[in-house]
């Protein structure tokens, strides 16, 4: 047997396993010929629990879109090194060397930009062999020092985005597996950027200095060995070590506990935005000695310079980034990269710029408006982080605290209150909905439809237990501090209704922004937004109502002053509210009397019937009872016998109207807001318009689309 | 007698001339979810489960690992991992090995006589 063994290692040059004493590796090949040629035409080998469909997903060898393994240009990241793939320095020439770290650093910003936009750290940031093995940098200050503060910015990332665990909807983001990602823990790296920063400033220095006071500066060393070029070098060095600088600040500052180190992160943005203008204008002086290549070529480059970089291979890390495919990944242009990070400081500074009120009203109306810029996952990660923190709002305040703020109610006293089971509960639901915000717009569409149900049992078993404590409170053995309890979750449970209906709501409009309603289906979102925005404005107005008599029984009793202006706010918003369900109202009828003379298409398509789709868009709210009665039976009934020139159309889009100006007012001092009900006033206007010419010529064209305002349709008239 | 073994086991021919009573594809079922090792073009080796093979000579494996050089000269470390299911064009595979016992594979050569 011995010689048996001998032959086959000459055969396979690694045996993974060695022959033992009791196997040997058996040579089958002309056996499986020999079996090949015997079988038919499409017949297989298989046994008893081969799947035909499971095979379909086996990867293919020498595939290179599903091969990872498939060599390339080099074995490993130490032959590529061997072979001088990625020398330190860079050049022996110092002028050739800074080019080229300028080049790299470009191309990192350029591979961070495309990480953050999805893809993986093994095919972007880490594809770079200077990042991937720092320890060989360590006798060029600049280059070492600049890597280790991009991986403590990209752990500093991973952490945030991994806490926020939105990592749910992107997951490639956080995958970091078989990555040096550790080390530099003890900051030293931000430490080793000043002390070269300090240098290259001391360097620009000397250079601008005139002949007379060269002799003081001889013994500083310049930058780089062309002196024409040193102002040039060191500038764009600069800008670019000051803006990584900048970054990581802001993000460990951000990342202080109960945002108390958002005030500093903004001043930290404020100079990365400037340093990235700078980093931009660099562009002219390190493009000059490039070849113009054609402006795409330009356009399309990873680097200011328009030069590749030294050291970066996507396909070093291939084998490591095992669930993503092997393809080839596009990166972001250098000026689209800087675009994005320009884009994610403003959304950044955005989230800095958020006054930390204990209100929960304030904290909803601030992410709505804050999602509406399609913010990306970094900054929406951060902005969860801030809101929710232990299992309180901004890590500091309960749940509890804000909701009985909400209704103006003092629970310092009631501390059994916070163990309550039904608060416990309620805690959780709100801080799984603040989670759910923060998401990007169809993940937390889908999100928001389920948790409809959870908050609607929440809701129902709340209400059987208040109901009961409040039967329990009428009679007069009860003590005070019993009363106080059962009121506030009685007070609670009213509010829960509200909010219910709030999620509703939002769900519905996100429809809209997602593209998800067809305009043969405008009339019956439109109507149930009415019938869910009518209870929402109910709902709120009961609460401004609560407010305002707790406050006015407090002013009496003790020397309280009252909070007007967020009685004021709440009002106001109610009243934006009732001006939205009119213009709802006013849709629903006027898409409707058009379905019904003909003058626009019904909901009925060949594969689906009215209330099939009613179903597929609305099946969530009714399962939550949303309402409580037949929504579809209700919806049919109401707009069956709709005619154009029936009078409240106008009476909706009248009231709107009224509403709109009225509101103007109470918002002069917000710009957003105000800017929205400018809006709402412009669709009133123009569907008045619209109605009157309908109604004196059926024959007209109607269209409905969204020019004045993104959730409330204005109808567009034509001739034909 | 050590030569006639030794010359046997390196090839486990069908040779019907030698009146084995199993046919190829009956032997081939045999080997069906064994671990067998295909060595490919580039120099890579995979171990897995044998699962299926059609007839133009493609092969799937299950749980297989992929063993590597981390050199392009030899004798080199190798390095492995795993993939899971996968199938190895015909065109790229240059070597297939079965790992059996001596006794199986004894009376592996024993099915063929």
């Amino acid at each position: 047997m011995q010689s048996v063994r001998e032959e086959e290692s000459s055969s396979i040059d690694q045996e993974p396993r060695s022959c033992g004493d009791n196997s040997v590796w058996a040579h089958v090949s002309p056996l499986l010929s020999a079996a090949c040629s015997d079988l038919n035409e499409g017949e297989l080998i298989h046994g008893d629990n081969f799947n035909l469909f499971a095979a379909m997903s086996a990867l293919e060898i020498m595939d290179p879109k599903m091969d990872s393994g498939m060599v390339s240009t080099f074995y490993s990241i130490d032959e590529a090194i061997e072979s001088g793939f990625a020398p330190v320095p860079i050049s022996s020439d110092r002028t050739v060397d800074v080019q080229c770290i300028i080049d790299i650093m470009d191309h990192l910003l350029a591979c961070e930009a495309t990480w953050h936009m999805g893809h993986s750290l093994a095919q972007t940031v880490f594809s770079c062999i200077y990042v991937l093995r720092p320890e060989r940098t360590s006798s060029h200050a600049l280059l070492h020092s600049f890597c280790r503060v991009i991986r403590a910015t990209c752990r500093a990332l991973v952490s945030v985005v991994s806490d926020a665990r939105t990592n749910e909807e992107e997951d490639l983001f956080t995958m970091t597996y078989g990555l040096p990602f550790n080390g530099d823990e003890d900051g030293k790296g931000l430490l080793l950027l000043n002390a070269v920063e300090e240098t290259i400033c001391r360097q620009l220095r000397a250079c601008k200095a005139t002949s007379s006071k060269r002799r003081v500066f001889e013994e500083l060393e310049p930058l780089q060995t062309n002196p024409q070029l040193e102002e040039g070098f060191c500038k764009a060095l600069l800008c670019r070590i000051r803006f990584r600088k900048h970054f990581l600040h802001a993000l460990n500052c951000m990342r202080r506990p109960q945002g108390r180190g958002l005030e500093l992160a903004r001043k930290h943005i404020a100079y990365c935005i400037a340093e990235l203008e700078s980093v931009l204008s660099s562009v002219e002086f390190l493009s000059l000695e490039t070849v113009e290549n054609g402006k795409n070529e330009m356009e399309e480059s990873t680097t200011g310079s328009g030069r590749h970089p030294i050291g970066f291979d996507p396909n070093l890390n291939k084998r490591l980034s095992a669930p993503t495919p092997p393809r080839a990944i596009k990166l972001l242009s250098w000026k689209k990269a800087i675009d994005y990070y320009v884009k994610l400081l403003h959304n950044l500074d955005q989230i800095c710029a958020f006054k930390l009120e204990p209100d929960l009203d304030a904290v909803l109306q601030f992410v709505v408006q804050f999602q509406k810029s399609r913010p990306d996952l970094v900054a929406r990660a951060h902005l969860q982080l801030l809101l929710v923190q232990d299992g309180k709002l901004y890590g500091r305040d309960t749940f509890l605290t804000i909701c009985a703020r909400s209704l103006a109610l003092d629970v310092t006293k009631n501390h059994g209150l916070h163990l309550n089971e039904y608060i416990l509960q309620l805690n959780q639901l709100m801080i799984n909905l603040l989670k759910i915000l923060c998401a990007n717009t169809p993940w937390q569409r889908r999100k928001l439809g389920k948790i409809l149900n959870d908050w609607s049992i929440f809701n129902v078993q709340m209400g059987i237990t208040v109901g009961h404590m409040m039967q329990q409170v009428t009679t007069p053995r009860t003590p005070k501090n019993g009363d106080k309890s059962a009121l506030i979750l009685n007070h609670i449970y009213g509010w829960l209704e509200e909010q219910i209906h709030w999620v509703a709501l939002r769900f519905l409009v996100l429809g809209f922004d997602l593209k998800l309603y067809s305009p043969s289906e405008y009339c019956m979102v439109y109507w149930y937004m009415y019938i869910i925005l009518w209870k929402l404005a109910e709902k709120a107005h009961f609460r401004v109502l609560i407010i305002v008599h707790t406050e006015e029984r407090k002013a009496k009793e003790e020397d309280y002053s009252r909070d007007m202006a967020r009685e004021d706010r709440i009002s106001l918003w109610v009243l934006l509210l009732k001006c939205q369900t009119s213009l709802a109202q006013g849709l629903t009828v006027m898409i409707a009397a058009l379905r019904n003379e003909g003058m626009c298409s019904k909901s009925q398509g060949p594969f689906n019937t009215e209330n099939e789709k009613f179903v597929q868009h609305f099946g969530l709210l009714q399962k939550a009872s949303l309402p409580k009665y037949d929504a579809y039976e209700s919806f049919s009934e109401s707009t069956c016998h709709a005619r154009l020139d029936y009078l409240p159309v106008y009476e909706c889009f009248r009231d709107a109207q009224k509403m709109a100006k009225e509101i103007k007012v109470g918002y002069a001092n917000d710009p957003d807001k105000l800017a929205e009900v400018v809006g709402l006033e412009q669709v009133a206007e123009h569907n008045i318009i619209a109605v009157n010419l309908l109604c004196q010529d059926r024959c007209l064209k109607v269209s409905f689309e969204f020019i004045h305002h993104p959730h409330f349709a204005t109808a567009v008239v034509r001739r034909s | 007698m050590e030569q006639e073994e030794a010359e046997r086991s390196t090839n486990i021919v069908a040779s019907t001339s030698e009146g084995s009573d199993l046919d190829p594809i009956a032997r081939v079922r045999k080997l069906l979810f064994r671990q067998i090792l295909v060595g490919i073009k580039d120099g890579r080796f995979f171990l897995g489960n044998f699962h299926c093979i059609d007839k133009q000579g493609n092969i799937l494996l299950q749980d297989t690992v992929e063993y590597r050089s981390i050199r392009r000269s030899s004798p080199s470390p190798t390095e492995q991992r795993c993939l899971g299911m996968i199938l190895i064009p015909a065109s790229c595979r240059t070597s297939c090995h079965v790992d059996c016992s001596i006794e199986e594979q004894l009376s592996l050569i024993q099915l063929k006589e």
